[in-house]
């Protein structure tokens, strides 16, 4: 391992004043070269790593950073003695590459708390490396010793879905007079989620909203249980939660804050993130997944690992192959040569990779 | 890839006034120009800056100021960035500060002071400048 990032390490870990600094060092590293994530699980087997890392994801402005500040003060609450790492990514702008970076306006009150450390990352477009480098930024919030770690994204993207499903649980938030909603459940959400939140549920639309879900999960559970076309399943959009035990719907019943069709189908929780209504119940449900889990958890994450690493590999290789291939570099005259020459094109790919990966370091493009 | 990463800057507004039109103005003409802006909203304390700040790795604070009270706000912060053994995150600001405060903020170790109207390109090209030697990791 570099020096440099063995040092940080080893500051990140201390006491000392430098710490906070050299983590967050740390995670400039794993998000501007994330393919440098399996150098620094090199250095970390023997790091702790959080007990839950918890994907917040869902459509823009439905409540994700208000409920991941309500969560936080929650947790704070609980356990004060332990701590929270919070990840907050927001899109970058395809045009300019820049982002503004906001999800932190909502979560100020525990910008001084030294038990909670808060990381905005921008999704820097298709340049790639964002779920690599999120991971990155989690283990290092392992190594300064959080407990939880909470990564909000916005619920659009290919590499944003991917760092959702890097998570152990995955809560998927909704909120009414977000149009958006519903369409991203049918493009996918649904089945991402381990939990589901009706946000602003102080606000109209939001009873139409969670029973258009249930009604989805429903669906959903019925053609699981292979028993959708049973007559008498209550299907319209009363769906289960307003209905008697004779399948009558019961117009005054007030939605419970945490409805789950069977065990199998996710809960779904109502919330006012903004009043702190339901986020406490959350909070316990959490808890409770955490502590049923854990250990499976720890032992996925093994697995996830390999595949970092293996990630982190093939990213290496396609980086140094690239660059020698660059025009004006050392390989590119090779291919030059190449189509005057006789030799065979699997040797030439042989002999090009080889240089390649034998280059090491020394060719890196640009670094630290 | 990492050639195409700009330094991180955050844009703050300590005090109490609750006017931030100036400092989002100032976060989105730089996010126009390329850079990651951590936008932290209005009525910031000088040490929730700070921590922001260090925790964010940013290479840039850029507070935004109307209340008067920029003299003390800018002292605590950089004061704060010492503690902190982040003196090299360059501070600049912007906002109504009177004209004749400003070589005495320079003295203390504000990088640049933009005063109202100053236009979006001559801003970022000081940015530009104080950053250039900054290394992105
Ligand atoms: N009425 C209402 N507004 C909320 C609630 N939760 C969040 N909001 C508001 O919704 C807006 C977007 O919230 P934010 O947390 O930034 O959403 P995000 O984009 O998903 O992170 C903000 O103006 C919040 O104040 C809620 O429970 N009820
Ligand atoms: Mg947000």
């Amino acid at each position: 391992m570099d020096a440099r990032l063995e040092q940080l390490i080893k500051d990140a870990r201390s006491d000392g004043s430098c710490a906070l600094r050299a983590a967050a060092r740390l995670m400039s590293i794993m998000t501007n070269q994330p393919q440098r994530l399996g150098e620094l699980l090199a250095g970390s087997r023997d790091w702790p790593q959080p007990r839950l890392v918890l994907g917040v994801t869902g459509a823009p402005g439905s409540g994700k950073s208000t409920i991941t500040d309500h969560l936080a003060a929650e947790f704070r609450d609980h356990f004060p003695e332990r701590k929270l790492g919070i990840v907050a990514v927001d899109p970058s702008s395809p045009f300019t590459g820049g982002a503004l970076l906001g999800d932190r306006v909502r979560m100020m009150r525990h910008a001084s708390d030294p038990h909670v450390f808060i990381r905005s990352l921008a999704s820097r477009g298709h340049l790639g490396g964002l779920a690599l480098g999120a991971r990155g930024v989690v283990r290092v919030m392992g190594l300064i010793g959080c407990d939880t770690v909470i990564v909000e994204t916005v619920g659009v993207g290919q590499s944003e879905v991917e760092i959702a499903q890097n998570a152990d649980l995955v809560v998927v938030v909704l909120a009414p007079g977000q149009g958006d909603s519903v369409q991203m459940l049918k493009a996918g959400l649904l089945e991402a989620a381990d939990l589901f939140v009706v946000n602003k549920s102080d606000r109209e639309g939001a009873d139409l909203l969670h029973q258009q879900l249930l009604s989805m999960l429903q669906r959903q559970r019925l053609a699981r249980l292979d028993l959708a076309s049973t007559p008498g399943e209550p299907m319209t959009c009363g769906g289960p939660m307003l209905t008697g035990p004779q399948g009558i719907v019961d117009e005054r019943a007030t939605p419970a804050v945490r409805v789950a069709l069977d065990n199998e189908t996710p809960p779904v929780f109502r919330c006012s993130a903004i009043k702190h209504e339901g986020v406490a119940e959350l909070m316990m449900e959490l808890k409770g997944l955490t502590d049923r889990h854990a250990v499976d958890w720890q032992n996925r994450r093994k697995g996830q690992t390999i595949e970092e690493i293996r990630l982190a590999v093939l990213e290496e290789v396609r980086r140094r192959v690239s660059d020698r291939l660059a025009p004006g570099r050392k390989g590119y005259e090779e291919l030059e040569r190449a189509t005057e020459g006789n030799r065979s094109m699997a040797a030439l790919v042989d002999e090009l990779l080889y240089e390649a990966a034998a280059a090491g370091r020394g060719l890196q493009s640009s670094g630290c | 890839m990492n050639a195409a990463v700009k330094p991180r800057i955050l844009i703050g507004k300590p005090g109490l006034d609750g006017h931030d039109r100036g400092a989002k103005y100032v976060a989105q003409i730089l996010r126009d120009a390329g850079f990651e802006v951590i936008y932290t909203g209005i009525r910031r304390s000088p040490e929730q800056i700070v921590d922001t700040a260090v925790q964010e790795d940013v290479a840039a604070i850029g507070l935004s100021l109307l209340s008067g009270a920029h003299l003390a706000l800018f002292t605590r912060v950089l004061e704060l960035l010492h503690d902190r053994g982040a003196d090299d995150i360059v501070v600049f600001g912007g906002g109504t500060i009177p004209p004749k405060d400003i070589p005495r903020l320079k003295e203390m170790g504000v990088a640049e002071v933009f005063t109202p109207g100053t236009p979006a390109r001559q801003i970022v090209a000081a940015i530009d400048d104080c950053l250039l030697h900054h290394s992105v990791m």
